[in-house]
């Protein structure tokens, strides 16, 4: 090890670390310099009529054509662009409330529904809102064959006069009006949307051209129209000043994309008037200063157990699924979650019609997860846990949750070994049912506890967890008798008893709803949370 | 065909170099041994702290890493020194058990780069013709990419995980060791003692281990000695972007990362972070004293 040696050549390496810093810089400058011209924005107050309201969300969007989106940012940005037929009023989605239709009227068999129109409704260019524009939008939706679509499965739309829609539907389809009002089904300006490429006939998915058309420039009969859509950095709602109804206070209300951390910053400083995406964590700063909605969303939070010997003989027991079900401590998940989660007491969320009580939710119970244990015969049981990695709903990282899960379990004798993996990696073993526990969400699709029938035997989300067709008899009877129901009492009892069925023997344990955050400046009024498309900026004042 | 390659080696390492004294001789200013300056020595105190906090971390931190117990987001008091995280886990526990993961396997990893590094480089620089051809163009097709993007296409490849972070951090640093030696190895093999050594019959191998390795030793100990705050960096750095440690392990740059979802909880990020940045320094302080130590040229070059 004596030296003989020219080491002229090991500055080598150092010539190609140096030369990472200059680009280090260059990106650091450009950043900045895309920081502040999104400062620049436009402050929002009296400018103008009514002035500007500025909404900060980080963007789930792909296109502004009503029959094709299905996104977070997408539903917010259409909804007081094209009105539906129905809707929810305020914050309530246990009960559609008319819109675009005067009124409506289910015949007692469920099958036909009737929607008179208001005659005063108009589209943004001012043409008269018809049943041939309900009709021609809805088959649009259909055959379009996007993410929308299955709202209308089996649904039949037709126009009895120039103002009545009528729609059939094959089966008995009770949760018919919930779906209605989600804002896909916008109605669109049949006459102009035709006159540039969009068609309602069947194959329309190749056929119609309508979406860049409907990008640049929105042709519903809602109170705004969208004057700017830039995917992915802002979209820009105007006052429709042909507007049929009450017209709302802001002449402009401009949506951004911005990142949680910076929107906390952006609603202090009045940069912009409310936030969507804080995380409960990010909220505790703001209050006081700015008003907080902190509520539940409609998305629940499960864990399970798969229930097919073939993929894990441990988690298909069903004594191990009853240890992990009283062995997690729900209280310590929803400390995770933040302030404004709520324990899930079914897998149905709480404020939906047909949830279940939450005085019947499953409560930790520590003895009872060991005696469970010890029947199940199991020594020391070690079962892969898997999960996206790179996911946050609401703030909630599910590594964190999963952590929190392993420490609940491991008081109980069950070691849980974390398997995170990219979402794309992990949503393909969730699918295909190879999973031994997963820790996963469901999102609402429409606000009907219809949408949790996935979860019963056989069906989409019990097949991932192995539950197959035959499985339980007493959930599978119930889940068939709640699809059917027509009475609203009726409904709601065979869903709270379903749920409590799936409590006791399902491999599902519903978790927890998220908390969802909005906070606004404290010159924003009527303020209220949604849990469809989050806000009604038409009706803030 | 052996005398024609030692010919043109010869004939090249001429024209390169333009000497062929391979021994310039150390020499040393008396009394001031570079170990004893003041960056050498807060380098040893640190990463002597940090070792014996990794052979002692069960002993010496105060809390189980793991353990769930405290509300989430205590700023840092008596109780917690340094806080406790998203999920109530004791911060200053978690660091010190970082230093279990970080330290040993930045060693593991430039050790293995190191190794691979200098038999390709020398072999490649030794025999030359496609030998060299092939392994120093793998090591551009390396150098071409920047290290950490390199490393996460090969994390994002093989699953993240600890193991594969390692994996890839070491693809992405052999090339440094195969240039340098590859460079030393040209202007050696022309020297009267490998010649000398060549004519009683020594083959190539034998010349590669026992003529040159004494003389690369040196070196790539240096490089070695540099490249481990790199390798700390670079470690912790996939950790952040979740492709290294995965949950609950305690890894410094999946701790910045938990504390970067909440900044107003700044010791969530700011105690590992700070970990990181020492760690890292102390390696570089020691990289350079080693440099001053074996290499007193470009020691002497730089204090001029």
């Amino acid at each position: 090890m004596q030296g003989n040696h020219p080491i002229g050549d090991s500055r080598r390496a150092k010539a190609v670390r140096r030369a990472a810093a200059p680009l280090a810089v260059t990106v650091a400058a450009a950043l900045m310099l895309a920081a502040c011209g999104g400062a620049k924005k436009q402050s929002g107050d009296a400018q103008g009529d009514g002035g500007t309201l500025v909404v900060d969300t980080s963007f789930s969007l792909k296109t502004a054509d009503p029959g094709r989106t299905f996104e977070p940012t997408g539903i917010l940005v259409t909804r007081p662009v094209y009105d539906t037929l129905l809707t929810f009023a305020g914050g309530d989605v246990t009960k559609p409330v008319p819109l675009l239709a005067a009124s409506y009227e289910a015949a007692p068999d469920a099958k036909t529904f009737t929607f008179p129109l208001r005659p005063e409704a108009k589209f943004s260019d001012g043409t008269p809102v018809t049943a041939k524009d309900v009709v021609f939008s809805f088959n649009r939706v259909k055959n379009l064959k996007g993410n929308p679509a299955f709202l209308l499965d089996g649904v039949t739309a037709s126009a009895k006069d120039e103002h009545t829609v009528v729609l059939t539907t094959e089966a008995a389809d009770p949760a018919l009006p919930f779906r209605i009002a989600t804002p896909a089904l916008g109605v669109v300006n049949s006459k102009t949307v035709a006159a540039h490429g969009g068609t309602d006939a069947p194959g329309a998915d190749q056929g119609d051209k309508a979406e860049q058309f409907l990008n640049s420039d929105s042709q519903g009969s809602g109170p705004y129209r969208i004057t700017k859509y830039d995917v992915s950095s802002e979209v820009i709602l105007t006052r429709n000043d042909n507007y049929w109804g009450a017209k709302p206070k802001y002449a402009k209300v401009v949506v951004r994309n911005v990142p949680a951390n910076t929107q906390q910053l952006n609603v202090l400083s009045g940069e912009s008037q409310i936030s969507l995406d804080m995380s409960p964590d990010q909220a505790v700063k703001v209050k006081g200063q700015a008003q907080v909605l902190q509520q539940p969303t409609p998305t629940t939070a499960f864990l399970f157990s798969n229930d097919n010997p073939a993929t894990s003989p441990t988690t298909s027991n069903k004594d191990f699924q009853e240890a992990v079900r009283y062995g997690l401590d729900y209280k310590s998940l929803l400390d995770v979650a933040g302030a404004g989660s709520a324990q899930a007491a079914g897998i149905v969320p709480s404020f939906f019609t047909g949830a279940l009580d939450p005085a019947k939710a499953v409560q930790r119970d520590v003895p009872r997860a060991k005696a469970a244990l010890a029947r199940a015969g199991l020594n020391n049981p070690s079962v892969d846990l898997y999960y996206a990695s790179d996911v946050t709903i609401n703030g909630i990282n599910f590594g964190d949750l999963g952590a929190r899960v392993q420490a609940n379990l491991k008081e109980v004798g069950i070691t849980i070994n974390l398997k995170p993996a990219p979402t794309q990696t992990a949503l393909d073993s969730y699918r295909n049912g190879s999973e031994a526990m997963g820790l996963w969400w469901w999102q609402a699709d429409y606000p009907d506890a219809s949408d949790y029938l996935a979860f019963t035997p056989g069906e989409l989300v019990a097949l991932r967890a192995g539950w197959k067709a035959d499985a339980n008899a007493e959930v599978s009877g119930l889940a068939q008798r709640a699809k059917v129901a027509t009475s609203d009492a009726e409904r709601v009892q065979l869903y709270k008893q379903l749920q409590e069925a799936m409590n006791k023997t399902g491999p599902f344990m519903p978790l927890l709803q998220p908390a969802q955050v909005i906070a606004a400046n404290n010159t924003v009024k009527n303020l209220h949370y949604n849990p469809i498309w989050y806000i009604d900026v038409d009706k803030l004042g | 065909m052996n005398a024609t390659r030692l010919f043109l080696g010869d004939r090249l390492g001429a024209d390169r170099t333009g000497t062929d004294d391979p021994a310039p001789r150390r020499k040393r200013r008396p009394g001031k041994s570079p170990w004893r300056s003041p960056l050498a020595i807060t380098g040893i105190v640190i990463i002597g702290v940090f070792l014996i906090a990794a052979v002692f971390a069960s002993v010496i931190s105060p809390e189980d890493p793991l353990a769930q117990k405290w509300p989430k987001y205590q700023s840092p008091s008596g109780e917690h020194w340094f806080g406790t995280d998203q999920l109530g886990r004791d911060i200053l526990s978690r660091v010190i058990h970082g230093t279990r993961i970080s330290l040993p396997l930045a060693l593991l990893l430039v050790v293995l780069a190191m190794v691979i590094g200098t038999v390709l480089g020398a072999v490649a620089g030794y025999f030359g013709g496609w030998i060299d051809m092939v392994v120093m163009r793998c090591a551009d097709l390396v150098l071409a990419f920047p290290a950490i993007i390199l490393a996460m296409a090969v994390v994002a490849a093989l699953g993240p995980n600890l193991t594969n972070a390692v994996l890839a951090v070491v693809i992405v640093s052999w090339p440094t060791y195969a240039r340098v030696v590859r460079g030393l190895v040209l202007t050696l093999r022309q020297s009267d003692f490998v010649q000398a050594d060549r004519l009683l019959g020594a083959s190539g191998w034998r010349v590669l281990a026992v003529d040159l390795r004494p003389n690369l030793a040196g070196p790539v100990a240096v490089l070695a000695a540099l490249d481990l705050g790199n390798a700390v960096l670079l470690l912790s750095g996939l950790s952040f972007l979740g492709l290294g440690a995965q949950p609950p392990a305690a890894e410094w740059g999946a701790m910045v990362n938990a504390g970067s979802a909440n900044f107003d909880a700044w010791w969530v990020a700011v105690f590992p972070g700070a970990a990181i940045l020492l760690s890292v320094l102390a390696f570089n302080f020691l990289g350079d004293t080693l440099r001053d130590a074996l290499d007193p040229r470009t020691a002497r070059a730089i204090r001029k």
